[in-house]
């Protein structure tokens, strides 16, 4: 086994299509629980909310299988642990029922975003819209908590993916990477890296991709994510419609090796875009990402990290 | 405090009406949320921010998306019509259902009830509803698998 990241692809309804083109291309694959089931909402009887959408499963478990056999990550979008609200415990339960499933996923990520509140929220039906988060003590302690608590329920290593906005919290007491070192220094979670997040960011007028991670600590980076999105009205959207930007694999090749615990690099595509980038374009991407994966080779570190991945299916 | 700081970020980016109202009136904060200074300044240089305007689309195209995808048709013959009817069901319903099935068929129900409480649509809407309603309820019956 090669001590390097994994290379790897966020499920959709058309990774299988691309699996059967490239799969000997795909290491890795992660998946968003809220696209397994039918979630009835809190209306539900009691223990009647999750409905398991059984297609997308064996779809995503045929994937897994392989040939060849995949790692797996669970990627969550729905708990919004910054929300100034209890955690959804049934959704908790659904997720940790939802990985026991699946065989286990040898981590577990979810978002640096706000999508719930009390009376409402924003709807998270697809990429781009996540309420940024005030970085202080109160969201720091409400955070860490509700970590611990869905690390005890799925059983595995969290991870916290970076967020994208169009409007930045002004006067924060932390910075969003001084608030994601915090958390891995204290043994809450590791970080995601989005780096095209880091692009929305910085194209929409907020901190310069380098100065970003220039502030974060490399060492709590255990995967990484590659998109491309597009212009909307002025803005830079984080819409997953195009292969990765250039200016985006240029920051990917001169930082992730230096991420010492870095455990796989996914690529993530909105399925509705699946025939305007094509499968060319997507088999060049996971190609050079292979590229970029042994730019990472070599490191003890890894080597453990890596394994860890390896024994979690 | 926190939780009336996250409701009225998230009040005010489904909302452009109210984000123009923040920006026009300094108290309206106060008079609608328990916030410290430091929160409603927040709010305030988050409300005058140019991304808001980003925002406040990036929530419509989200919250519009389950409709998109099983009411397209309907959408389609709305036409200009479309605007000031999601504008009317948004009002009567400011929360949408995560689950997209049962978000499609309470739009498709409450369009239909407009309608037939003489809210004007062209003529190709009803066909188009009827045809996309019957679609999305065999749907949502279909994804009840546990029994």
């Amino acid at each position: 086994m090669c001590a390097r990241p994994r290379v790897g692809l966020l499920h959709n309804p058309t990774t299988s299509a691309l699996l059967a083109h490239a799969g000997a291309l795909v290491e890795h694959v992660s998946a968003m629980p809220e696209r397994l089931w039918f979630d009835f909402g809190a209306e539900a009887p009691r223990g009647r909310r999750f409905h398991r959408a059984h297609a997308a499963i064996d779809e995503l478990k045929a994937a897994l299988d392989g040939p060849p056999a995949r790692s797996f990550a669970g990627h969550g979008l729905g708990l919004s642990l910054p929300s100034a609200m209890p955690l959804d415990d049934d959704m908790v339960d659904a997720v940790a029922a939802m990985t026991r499933r699946l065989g286990g996923c040898a981590w577990y990520s979810e978002h640096l975003n706000l999508f719930l509140t009390p009376k409402g929220g924003v709807p998270n039906a697809q990429a781009g819209l996540g309420l940024p988060v005030v970085y202080d003590e109160e969201s720091f302690a409400l955070i860490a908590a509700k970590l611990q608590r869905l690390r005890d329920a799925v059983g595995c290593r969290l991870l916290l993916e970076n967020g994208s906005f169009f409007t930045p919290v002004p006067d924060l007491d932390l910075s969003e990477p001084e608030f994601l070192n915090r958390l891995h220094r204290q043994g809450h979670c590791g970080t995601l890296l989005d780096l095209h997040n880091l692009l929305v960011n910085e194209r929409n007028g907020g901190t310069p991709m380098a100065d970003y991670v220039a502030e974060l600590d490399l060492d709590a980076v255990e995967e990484v994510h590659l998109a491309g999105g597009d212009d909307e009205e002025g803005f830079y959207m984080d819409s997953h419609s195009t292969p990765t930007p250039e200016v985006v694999w240029e920051l990917a090749f001169d930082v992730l090796p230096r991420c010492r615990r870095l455990r796989a690099i996914t690529f993530e595509y909105q399925e509705s875009y699946f025939e305007d980038i094509g499968l060319a374009a997507l088999t060049r991407e996971l190609e050079r990402m292979h590229v970029l994966a042994e730019a990472c080779a070599g490191d003890e570190a890894r080597e453990s990290a890596h394994a860890e991945t390896a024994d979690a299916r | 405090m926190l939780a009336d700081f996250q409701q009225a970020l998230s009040d005010i980016t489904a909302s452009p009406a109210l984000c123009r109202a923040l920006r026009a009136d300094s108290e309206l904060l106060g008079k609608r949320y328990r916030l410290t200074e430091r929160e409603t300044a927040r709010l305030r240089a988050i409300a005058g921010h140019p991304g808001m305007t980003a925002a406040c689309t990036v929530y419509r195209m989200n919250r519009l998306a389950p409709l998109a995808m099983n009411l397209r048709g309907t959408l389609r013959a709305l036409g200009p019509a479309l605007r000031r009817t999601i504008d009317a069901y948004w009002v009567d319903h400011p929360r949408g259902h995560a689950h997209f099935y049962i978000e499609s068929c309470r739009f498709a129900d409450w369009l239909a009830q407009a309608i037939a409480a003489g809210l004007s649509v062209p003529a190709t809407v009803a066909g188009e509803l009827a045809r996309e309603t019957a679609f999305v309820r065999g749907a949502l019956v279909a994804s009840r698998t546990e029994g």
